[in-house]
C-alpha cells in the first residue's frame, strides 16, 4: 500500500554523519540526537554533540526550551553548503535527558541487523 | 501460536506500511501469513492536523517509516454512537478530547488501534495514545518488535 507523505528520519549518529556517509546527502530525512553545546537566540542556530563529533541544527521552526548540556533529538532535512557543512533544519525537537545512549546506540545496531535480515529473507 | 488476529501486534513503522489488505475480510490485514486488524506504535509525533469535533489526524515517526494515525472526536454527533448509552459516548468524547491534547509535534506517543486503509494507505484509526514522559521507551519498542518478530510473528 502507499506509503505517508512525510519522510521519515532515518536514525543516525553524529559520528557517522560524515561526508562519506549514505545519509549524508542534500535533503536527507534524518534523526540525530546529541547534547546541545551552544545556541544562538537570534540565529536559532543550536549545536549538538556526541563525543568529538557535531553537528549544527536549525531550530527557527521549532517551540522547545532549549538548555545548554540537555540531550536532544531532531528530526529534520540535512542541508549541505558548497563547503561540505551540513547544517540540520528541525521539523521536530525534543528534550531526551535521561535517555541511555549507550542502549540507543546498541539498540540502533540491533535495528539496522534486524532490517537487513528482514530484507534478505524476503529476497531469499 | 495463537491467533493474533484481537491483539494489538507490537510493529514498526516498516512493518505496518508493508501491511496488505486481506482479501477475503475486509477488516483485516495480512502479516507475514497472518491475520491482523490492531496494532501499537511508539514514535515521535511529526504531524499534527486537529479538526475541533471531527478528527486529529497525526503521523508517528518510529525511526524506521511514518504511521498516519486518525483519532476520532466526533462521537457526539455520529450516528454511529447514537444508540449507546449518552453518558457512555459522553465519557468516550471526553477521553479521545483528552488524547488529543495530549498529542502534539515532538511527544513520543505510544498509539495502539485498529488497522485502516484509507485512500490505498495503510493507517492506524486510534483507541489509545499515551505519552511517554521516558525517552528509553522508543528503544524499548524497537526491542520489542523485534523479539516478538523473531519468537511470535515469525512462528
Amino acid at each position: 500500500m502507499a506509503t505517508s507523505a512525510v519522510s521519515f528520519g532515518a536514525l543516525v549518529t553524529l559520528k557517522e554523519l560524515n561526508p562519506s556517509s549514505p545519509h549524508f546527502k542534500q535533503e536527507a530525512s534524518l534523526r540525530v540526537t546529541g547534547k546541545l553545546q551552544e545556541y544562538d537566540l537570534e540565529t536559532a542556530i543550536a549545536s549538538i554533540s556526541e563525543g568529538n563529533a557535531s553537528l549544527k541544527i536549525d531550530t527557527q521552526h521549532l517551540k522547545v526550551n532549549l538548555r545548554i548540556g540537555s540531550l536532544y533529538q531532531f528530526i529534520g532535512e540535512l542541508l549541505i553548503d558548497t563547503n561540505n557543512e551540513a547544517i540540520l533544519r528541525a521539523r521536530v525537537g525534543r528534550n531526551v535527558d535521561g535517555m541511555d545512549l549507550n542502549l540507543y546506540h546498541q539498540s540502533l545496531q540491533l535495528l539496522r541487523d534486524f532490517q537487513a535480515e528482514q530484507i534478505n529473507s524476503r529476497t531469499a | 501460536m495463537g491467533d493474533l488476529y484481537y491483539t494489538h501486534v507490537k510493529l514498526l513503522a516498516d512493518d505496518v506500511l508493508k501491511l496488505t489488505p486481506s482479501p477475503t475480510d475486509s477488516s483485516s490485514f495480512i502479516f507475514k501469513g497472518k491475520r491482523l486488524s490492531r496494532a501499537e506504535t511508539v514514535g515521535i509525533v511529526v504531524t499534527r492536523d486537529f479538526k475541533p469535533g471531527k478528527f486529529v489526524k497525526f503521523t508517528i515517526d518510529d525511526g524506521s517509516g511514518c504511521i498516519t494515525c486518525v483519532l476520532w472526536l466526533n462521537q457526539l454527533n455520529s450516528p454511529y454512537f447514537s444508540r449507546r448509552n449518552p453518558s457512555d459516548v459522553r465519557l468516550i468524547a471526553q477521553v479521545a478530547t483528552s488524547f488529543a491534547s495530549d498529542v502534539q509535534l515532538g511527544v513520543l506517543a505510544r498509539v495502539r488501534g485498529r488497522i485502516t486503509g484509507y485512500r490505498g494507505a495503510v493507517q492506524i484509526t486510534a483507541s489509545d495514545v499515551v505519552v511517554e514522559r521516558d525517552p528509553n521507551m522508543q528503544i524499548l519498542h524497537w526491542l520489542d518488535c523485534m523479539r516478538l518478530a523473531r519468537k511470535c510473528y515469525n512462528q
